[in-house]
């Protein structure tokens, strides 16, 4: 706290001018003192001491800011050495003048003291003084004279009436004072013009042995008041009596006004001068001290004073320096301190309005690059949820991007082939081809939308495609053409249902409509022939017996068909519950035990194979179906075999029974691989073409899935998979779709 | 052009300036004069006595002036010597308090027309004059009966330390003798402490 307030106080410029002002002001009381300013002269230590004190503190902050910029210049800060390079041009641009002007205002001040002397005025005042005292001695002379002369008035009288005669005496002799004393020193008498005066001056000892000694004694001596002088004058009266004790007699006398006067003159002057001389030497030393003082102190103030502008000049430089650097690695908030209304005011002020302009543009870019990034986030999402496959080509052909649909539509992966030309990809997956020729063929007719269904073949079967493209916009303006977008859906499933549909409606109408006449049709025949058969002859009777016989039979036949068509138009609603698979396989399949063909039935079931949710009759219907149509498929093989298989099979997380039908037939013709599921579909002279059709319906139902394959060794299998339980059916679902376009040739 | 004058002036200067000063004094003694001189002044005897209920010290100093200052003193320059008492009570649990202290001041002066040596106490104001310096100096060390307490301040049982030192005044010198005269042993005129005990 108090160390934030001594820096606060000792910076800015204000301390600086108080300094100055004050260096300043002790500095010409110095020199006042020097001179010998009576109020000063007591000061001078004092002021000594405290221009002493500034140095120190002056050097003392000139070295702090030293160190401060060599600090700075070692650790490379911005404005460093411009403010090295101020401080040094300031200090030069200081210390050069002001040298010169000490150098000589040092002669001047030698020679200056040396003038005030000369050998002449030292004469003449030793002189003056000499004569001075040349002339008081004339006048002690005269005073001793007349002192000793009139003491002998005193002879005559004797020591108690001296008081009486003597203040007569005095005012005779003109003296100020006079004073008789005994040989020891004892007043015996005494007289004194100055009525204030209580006591009359003592005799010195040492005028005494002097007097002792046979001597008269004579002495100018100053006064008190220091302006005047006295005479004082002491002799030894002898005693008139031979026996008797001399006695002392002290006179003192005023000197003249005008002697006194002079005598002052004569005394303060060579005073005066005598110090002057003896100072000659030490006052030359204090003047040389003063200047080099002032010296000094103009320097040092003068560096400090360039540290302190230089730092001030250079702060907003090296702002500005600061500034620009952050700004060039990227922070636009940086804020500079205004300073003044100068041009490097303005310089802060634009610099400042720049970042601001520059943070603002930048926030803007940053918003709408993170609302792209959001709007591709988004775009990826809907994207990879989408059920229809997406690519989009560049403007070169080249796969920009593909979402999973449309890699799991073509049944491969399509992520290795961004960036790469659809040719590469034709070339390396050669069951795209078709797909690629058709959308290449669009875009060479340069459509800018299109629309096309087509049939794919890829490992897992034939599917349909509905393709839709469209030419993308452009980006930039350099390029016309922006890319091409293609959106294809698999329809085979959708297609499927249409046909079932188509088909469920056509065999209900044919059985409703077939049906009705037939019965009246049969009924009809046999009244003919039960009335006319007996009257007519014999081989009339025998081509009517014939005829009707043919109508019955070909109505039974008819009626049996129409109820098969009737069997797949409605079937009743499906009830699902546990079912063992594996013991309706067994039941079903004993009953073919003793077949027509002589055909050998195996089953190879997989113990293991838990219950699975079915409807036990449709299921049945279904084994019947298939059963029947692979001993139909097998009616010319010499040792027909049938083998019906079970497992349980677990597959991305989906429990399913897979129940497999091999025979050793002829196999599935390749032209009916496509269509072998559908309705009056059929390669058997007397099949309806219904069986496999109810079959993949009921698989449907339960939801699973079926197809058909040719085996490598003969034969044919029909493979269906039964999801365990309900909830996976949708799981299921997806595979379902891979396999729906499979087909058998079993019918 | 004004010179240096003779005049003393009584000293008014602050606490502040007076601590400044011996600091300063302090720092160049210690720094500069490490040769210093045999002791320049000396106290060879203090006794006090009690009159009218007033203590009274009578006191015998030695000076010895340096030639430096003999020689300053013949060229006219005055000198001020400053005896300087102090009376404090002692105590045991702390430090001594001071009860009283007083300044006595002597200038002494070579008066080149009458070729005589004038001690002024100035104090009282009273002047002497000397022929010679050995008799203005002898005299100057004879300092009697000075009051220095009325006896009313001071308590039965207590005791009380006189402390009394003498030194020539270097603030009174001109101002151009005194950067030197602070740096030069031969000015350092000065006694140590003398304590001399009173009892009441």
């Amino acid at each position: 706290m108090a160390f934030t307030t001594l820096k606060r106080l000792f910076s800015g410029a204000k301390p600086i001018i108080a300094l100055i002002i004050l260096i300043l002001a002790s500095l010409g009381m110095l020199s006042d003192a020097l001179h010998g300013s009576t109020n000063l002269d007591t000061l001078f230590t004092t002021l000594l001491i405290i221009n002493v004190l500034a140095i120190i503190l002056l050097v003392g902050l000139i070295i702090k800011n030293l160190y401060a910029l060599l600090s700075s210049l070692k650790h490379n800060q911005s404005g460093s050495r411009l403010t090295a390079r101020l401080v040094l041009l300031f200090a030069i641009m200081s210390f050069l003048p002001v040298s010169v002007v000490y150098y000589f205002s040092l002669d001047f001040l030698k020679q200056g003291i040396d003038s005030w002397f000369s050998v002449r005025v030292e004469s003449a005042l030793d002189d003056a003084l000499e004569l001075s005292k040349a002339s008081l001695n004339i006048r002690k002379r005269e005073l001793l004279r007349q002192t000793k002369q009139i003491s002998t008035e005193f002879n005559a009288i004797p020591d108690e009436l001296t008081a009486l005669s003597i203040n007569d005496i005095r005012i005779n002799l003109g003296a100020t004072e006079l004073i008789l004393l005994n040989s020891q020193g004892i007043i015996i008498a005494s007289s004194s013009d100055e009525s204030s005066k209580l006591l009359p001056s003592r005799l010195g000892e040492s005028i005494q042995a002097y007097l002792n000694q046979g001597n008269d004694y004579v002495d100018i001596e100053p006064l008190q008041d220091g302006s005047r002088y006295a005479i004082r004058v002491a002799i030894l009266i002898p005693s008139a009596d031979p026996v008797g004790e001399p006695r002392i007699m002290q006179s003192t006398f005023n000197v003249a006004e005008r002697i006194n006067t002079l005598a002052n003159s004569v005394q303060a002057s060579y005073t005066v001068y005598r110090e002057r001389v003896y100072f000659r030497e030490s006052l030359k030393i204090s003047f040389v001290f003063t200047l080099s003082l002032v010296l000094l102190l103009s320097i040092l103030m003068a560096i400090w004073v360039a540290f302190y502008f230089a730092k001030r000049l250079v702060q907003p430089i090296s702002d500005l320096a600061d500034g620009t650097q952050a700004v060039a690695e990227g922070d636009y908030q940086t804020k500079l301190p205004t300073s003044g209304k100068d041009e490097l005011g303005f310089l802060v002020k634009s610099f400042n309005l720049m970042t601001q302009k520059i943070a603002m543009v930048t926030d803007e870019a940053n918003r709408s690059q993170q609302q792209l990034a959001e709007q591709h986030a988004y775009l990826e999402v809907v994207l990879t949820n989408l059920s229809s496959g997406v690519i989009t080509l560049d403007h070169d052909r080249r796969v920009h991007t593909c979402n999973a649909a449309a890699s799991q539509i073509l049944g491969l992966k399509l992520e290795p082939y961004e960036g790469f030309s659809l040719n590469k990809l034709s070339h390396e997956q050669p069951q795209t081809l078709l797909f690629i020729d058709m959308i290449l063929s669009h875009l060479d007719r340069q459509d800018r939308e299109w629309q096309e269904e087509m049939t794919f073949f890829n490992a897992t079967g034939r599917q349909v495609l509905l393709c839709r493209g469209s030419s993308l916009p452009a980006t930039d303006q350099i390029e016309s053409n922006g890319g091409y977008i293609i959106v294809f859906d698999d329809i085979t499933n959708l297609v499927q249902a249409q046909r079932n549909a188509a088909w469920g409606e056509v065999a209900r109408r044919l059985a409703h409509e077939i049906k009705n006449p037939l019965t009246p049709i049969q009924l009809s025949a046999e009244r003919l022939r039960h009335k006319y058969l007996h009257t007519m002859p014999a081989k009339d009777a025998e081509l009517l017996d014939r005829s009707t016989h043919t109508i019955v039979q070909q109505v039974e036949t008819l009626k049996e068909m129409v109820k098969a068509f009737s069997d797949y138009a409605r079937m009743p609603n499906i009830e699902l519950q546990p079912t063992n698979l594996n013991a309706v396989i067994r039941e079903v399949s004993d009953l073919y035990r003793n077949n027509d063909f002589g055909c050998t039935i195996k089953l190879k079931l997989d113990q293991d194979a838990p219950k699975i949710d079915a409807d036990d009759g449709r299921l049945r219907q279904l084994l019947h179906n298939l059963i029947k149509n692979a001993l139909e498929a097998m009616h010319d093989q010499d040792k027909p075999e049938l083998e019906i298989s079970t497992q349980c099979m677990e597959k991305e997380a989906c429990k399913f029974v897979e129940l497999r039908v091999n025979d050793n037939g002829s196999g599935i013709p390749d032209e009916l691989m496509g269509e072998l599921f559908e309705p009056y579909i059929t390669n058997k002279p007397k099949g309806s073409g219904l069986g496999l059709a109810i079959v993949k319906k009921i698989i449907e139902e339960h939801g699973g899935m079926i197809w058909a394959e040719n085996n490598e060794i003969g034969g044919a299998s029909v493979v269906i998979r039964l999801p365990v339980n309900k909830d996976q059916r949708q799981s299921l679902g997806i595979d379902l779709q891979d396999k729906a376009g499979n087909s058998d040739a079993a019918a | 052009m004004a010179f240096i004058t003779h005049s003393y002036i009584k000293k008014a200067n602050s606490k502040a300036q007076k601590f400044l000063q011996r600091l300063c004094m302090v720092a160049v003694f210690t720094c500069v004069s490490t040769s210093v001189m045999a002791e320049a002044f000396t106290i060879r005897s203090v006794e006090t006595s009690l009159v009218d209920r007033v203590y009274t010290l009578s006191a015998q100093v030695e000076y010895k002036f340096s030639d430096a200052a003999i020689e300053a003193l013949e060229n006219g320059v005055p000198l001020i010597v400053l005896i300087q008492i102090e009376v404090e009570q002692e105590r045991n649990w702390w430090l001594n308090k001071e009860i009283a202290e007083l300044q006595q001041g002597y200038l002494l002066l070579y008066h080149a027309l009458t070729e005589k040596y004038i001690i002024n106490n100035l104090n009282s104001g009273a002047q002497e004059n000397y022929d010679s310096l050995h008799a203005a100096v002898s005299a100057l060390g004879q300092l009697e009966a000075l009051p220095i307490l009325d006896a009313n301040l001071t308590r039965e049982g207590t005791r009380y330390l006189i402390r009394l030192r003498t030194y020539l005044d270097l603030e009174a010198l001109p101002a151009p003798m005194r950067p030197v005269a602070y740096i030069s042993s031969q000015w350092r005129l000065e006694s140590d402490w003398y304590e001399w005990p009173l009892q009441p």
